[in-house]
């Protein structure tokens, strides 16, 4: 069988992170910010090319919401094609990001952007249901996959 | 009023489920760590205690994450649902020693809850494989396959019976709530409750076991009744939506037979506690808001349950790794 | 669509019923090379890059066999299958040797042959209320005019060697079990069910295939015969130009006819084309507005070379008929006929039909039948027909706590007079307790003979096709089981 979308469109990155005053500040509270999620999701891998997720376009700073009062922190992003069978794996890989990442306190949610996959009711479903994602990641064939994602991005 | 008993710490992952024995003396929990606890207010040497305390860990049965845990009627047995696909049968030889006598296989994958039937003959399971199965307990502890029931099309969270009868009842990501019943030598499904806008995560009947509340991921309680009127397919329907109480999902919903209060547990980390309105009134809110503990965990709450027998005492369990005692005061 | 499988095959899927297209994601081990040659990118200008041209790639199409091998969803299969087992890809097989004929291309035009299951038969009568006889007479009126079919065949008589197999194999694994009981494993599962073997491959694999019998169904035994024997004996041709249809009781029987084991190789052919369920003919007879009572006749076949034996055959054809049952259920009867035959020959003692009793055990379809001699039980044998009742079976041989010697599996309940392919009542699309009755006593209407002393099926095994010799028994009378692999491809777990 023949890997779909075997030339991606590649993306530009987004310019390193500008330092402000406040963040010289000790007794200044730093809250979680768009910046900061998108700086931890932005190069996980494709499962299929060796390619960031920021790099094709499946997320992009305007993907992260955070809600500093409510702890809620909401990434959105957009396959690369509409029937992409690997949207659901990408999904699982953002939201394993995040919940290694995030303080626990921190309510994730991870969805598909409207219109961007004939599935994504199904694919959304499935990823906010913490008792499916929390048994697949007992799966140890499944979990090696999820790592590689998250992993390589160490090698970049 | 909802008072903070205590806070048992010791599991070393999320707790799924809590349930109390039928004398409401023991309360057993499961998760994410592979293991049951049992606690028990009871000291070193069997006597009373102020302290709640992990008297038993039950930790060889399953190689992966406990999701249920429930005693059977007799309170002799435990039945615990896994993510390894099986389930096994635990029996108190003494106080707080248990043993496996049966390990239960069939499901193609994850198993989410297990139920005992009011006499003890029946143990229902159900599975993310779409399927409910009802087992058969024999005098001398055989459990054998008495049903596949694949009526759901989707994963199957819950199961339970009819506190008075042998109705079975389950609960699915496909939306829906169905029930089943014998007929002849086999069992079929006898009613689909369809309402809910997402997965129905579960439900409990009343005391009288004349109707039923569900809760849901779109964040609403449901009641059901039965229109005795109907004779065909789906007479039992919801007469009322309970929304806006809480802000995420909702994961766990019991009616107490001791005092008809009912208690949620949510996903936004809170406690909720409701009575029946005794009004008449059509403009009136079928069940009034007696509690909202606001973060009663600090992460989702799984699983709530209320003692059966000393009033107003309630058990709660989270992500967080603790299992919290509740006492409730009208 | 709802599934006509069998309640296992429904139960083993995990999916809901997606095309092939969009689920299927048949394992690909994928490499990966270093970043520098990722894609083919074409820098156009400085505002971004472009994708190259992407290169014409075939459609990636998935075989049956690869979705077979596959251990992934059963359904994706499903939609798959009946594309490639219908009527409607029968009836291009008759458009194209038309073509061909016109063409004048003889060698192109395929030969078509159709087999009919005794169940199949049973439930079209009970269905268009004709006694069996004349459906059967009807039927093979239809399928000679409708199908061009060139003959009609019954695998009642295909039966005959699974039956008289089964009994060989019962009373040699027996024996052996009686003198070395680690060399071999008793109880013997029957094997005729497809169901029955896809979820014991898929799900139990290396523990549970060595319990089961490996004797061919009556659907692939036929399957033999036809692009087999016949091939060499009658019509002289290779396999790839026959087109042998069957008719049978459910759908699994599509998902037989496509195994491995069934599929000649170098002929590239299947022993069994096309399978065509009983409600498919019905839903035929309907679209067509076919009567079928008023169908001119026609008559069965023998999937026999009448060439050699002419006269004494003659003979024999002229005293007894072609349609004629065997006794012990709608299933074929395997337990009755083991158990009758096993208890002459390995303790010489005559079982009559009516001596056998059965004891229902939880429900009607578990039963148990012994075998007392002297008031001594010499053999146990049980019917467990329904999923239940087979995961119970399994778990106990699971537990060495199983007693019991032969033990015929059907997946679904009432056995294949039930199957999920079977005509139901119009009005509840479930079969009737009345109709599933009617059709049994249908099925039962024919005089059960055997006909292995006969002509027919001695010259059989007497001729060079089978020759008594053990490989040509082993190639042509038997098969082989293969374990599926899980899937460990992380890319295609469904979670």
């Amino acid at each position: 069988m023949v890997v779909e979308n075997v030339n991606p469109s590649v993306y530009q990155k987004l310019e390193e992170r500008k330092l402000s005053q406040t963040d010289y500040d000790n007794d200044y509270e730093d809250m979680i910010d768009e910046r900061e999620v998108f700086d931890m999701i932005r190069n996980l891998q494709d499962p299929e090319h060796p390619l960031s997720l920021e790099e094709l376009n499946v997320l992009d700073i305007d993907s992260v919401t955070i809600d500093n009062k409510a702890y809620l922190c909401k990434v959105e992003f957009t396959p690369t094609i509409p029937h992409c069978s690997m949207a659901t794996l990408i999904g699982l890989s953002i939201k394993v990001k995040l919940l290694r990442s995030l303080p626990t306190k921190f309510k994730t949610e991870v969805s598909i952007k409207a219109g961007t996959h004939a599935s994504e009711t199904a694919i959304n479903k499935q990823l906010a249901d913490k008792e499916r994602v929390a048994a697949a990641l007992e799966n140890v064939h499944l979990l090696q996959v999820v790592n590689k994602c998250l992993e390589d991005e160490y090698n970049r | 009023m909802l008072k903070l008993v205590t806070t048992l710490a010791g599991h070393d992952d999320m707790v799924w489920c809590v349930a109390w024995n039928p004398k409401g003396n023991l309360l057993a929990s499961c998760g994410g760590d592979h293991s049951v606890r049992i606690w028990s207010q009871k000291g070193q040497n069997g006597e009373e205690a102020n302290q709640w305390t992990c008297r038993a860990k039950l930790s060889d049965g399953h190689s992966r994450t406990i999701r249920w845990v429930s005693w059977s009627p007799c309170g002799k047995k435990l039945a615990t649902a896994s993510f390894d696909t099986t389930i096994i049968i635990w029996k108190q030889k003494n106080d707080f020693d248990f043993e496996i006598i049966a390990n239960l296989e069939g499901h193609e994958n994850e198993v989410k809850c297990t139920a005992w039937s009011i006499d003890g003959s029946f143990l229902a399971s159900c599975s993310r494989d779409r399927s409910v199965w009802v087992w058969d307990v024999s005098e001398d502890e055989e459990y054998e396959c008495s049903s596949v029931l694949t009526s759901h099309s989707q994963d199957v969270k819950h199961v339970l019976w009819n506190p008075h009868k042998n109705i079975l009842v389950s609960s699915s990501y496909d939306n829906s709530i169905k029930m089943y019943q014998q007929d002849v030598d086999d069992w079929i499904n006898t009613e689909t409750l369809e309402s809910h806008q997402s997965t129905v995560w579960s439900c409990d009947y009343n005391p009288e076991g004349t109707r039923l509340i569900s809760c849901s991921d779109d964040k609403t309680l449901k009641l059901w009744k039965e229109d005795p009127e109907k004779k065909n397919k789906s007479s039992w329907s919801c007469y009322s939506t309970i929304s806006g109480f809480h802000n995420r999902t909702i994961y766990s919903v019991k009616w107490s037979k001791t005092n008809n209060l009912i208690a949620t547990a949510s996903a936004d980390n809170s406690i909720h506690i409701f009575k029946e309105n005794e009004s008449s009134d059509a403009n009136e809110p079928t069940l009034l808001l007696l509690e909202h503990k606001e973060n009663a965990h600090c992460q989702d709450c799984n699983c709530i349950d209320w003692n059966p027998v000393q009033n107003n005492l309630l058990a709660s369990c989270s992500d967080d790794g603790t299992v919290k005692i509740w006492k409730f005061d009208e | 669509m709802s599934s006509k499988f069998s309640g296992i095959i429904q139960i083993n899927d995990l999916d809901d019923f997606i095309g092939p297209g969009q689920e299927c994601v048949k394992p690909v081990k994928l490499e990966k090379k270093p970043t520098k040659k990722a894609g083919l990118i074409q820098i156009i200008d400085e505002t971004g890059l472009q994708e190259a041209p992407k290169p014409k790639v075939q459609k990636a199409k998935i075989s049956l066999d690869d979705c077979l091998a596959c251990s992934g969803c059963v359904t994706s299969a499903e939609t798959v299958l009946i594309n490639q087992q219908s009527t409607d890809e029968l009836f291009k097989i008759i458009e194209n040797n038309k073509k061909h004929i016109e063409n004048q291309k003889f060698c192109h035009v395929k030969k078509i042959i159709v087999s009919i299951s005794p169940q199949s038969r049973a439930s079209l009568a009970a269905r268009y209320n004709l006694d069996l006889e004349t459906c059967t007479k009807k039927l093979c009126g239809f399928f000679k005019n409708y199908f061009n079919a060139e003959f009609v065949f019954d695998t009642t008589f295909s039966r005959e060697f699974s039956l008289i197999e089964s009994e060989r194999e019962f009373v040699e694994r027996f024996r052996k079990f009686q003198s070395n009981s680690s060399s071999v494993k008793l109880p013997i599962l029957t094997s005729s069910c497809p169901g029955w073997i896809c979820y014991a491959e898929k799900t139990h694999g290396s523990f549970i295939l060595p319990y089961i019998s490996t004797v061919k169904s009556p659907q692939q035994v036929m399957g033999s015969l036809v692009k087999d024997y016949l091939c060499k004996n009658i019509f002289d041709m290779t396999p790839d130009n026959i087109y042998h249809v069957s008719i049978m009781p459910c759908y699994d029987k599509k998902l037989e006819s496509s195994r491995k084991e069934f599929y000649n190789e170098f002929h590239q052919s299947k022993d069994v084309d096309c399978v065509l369920s009983t409600i498919e003919i019905e839903s035929l007879f309907q679209k067509e507005n076919i009567d079928l009572s008023s169908i001119q006749d026609s008559d069965l076949d023998l999937p026999f070379s009448l060439s050699k034996n002419q006269i004494s055959v003659k003979k024999e054809l002229e005293k007894q008929s072609l349609l004629y049952n065997h006794e012990g259920g709608g299933s074929g009867g395997y337990l009755e006929h083991v158990l009758i035959n096993s208890a002459k020959v390995l303790f010489d003692f005559d079982l009559s039909r009516d001596q056998i009793v059965y004891k229902q055990l939880r429900n009607t379809d578990f039963k148990e039948v012994n075998l007392e001699i002297n008031g001594e039980v010499k053999l146990r044998f049980a019917l467990a027909y329904g999923f239940r009742n087979i995961q119970n079976i399994v778990q106990k041989i699971k537990k060495n706590n199983c007693h019991y010697h032969y033990i015929e599996i059907m997946a679904c309940p009432s056995g294949c007079l039930n199957g999920g392919g079977q005509i139901r009542d119009e009005s509840t699309n479930s079969l009737s307790k009345e109709l599933f009755e009617k059709v049994e006593n249908i099925y039962y209407s024919v005089k059960a003979q055997i006909l292995r002393d006969n002509i027919f099926v001695k010259s059989l095994y007497e001729s060079d096709w089978l020759n008594n010799d053990e490989i040509n028994l082993k190639r042509n009378l038997h098969t082989t089981y293969h374990e599926v692999e899980k899937i460990t491809n992380g890319l295609s777990i469904k979670w």
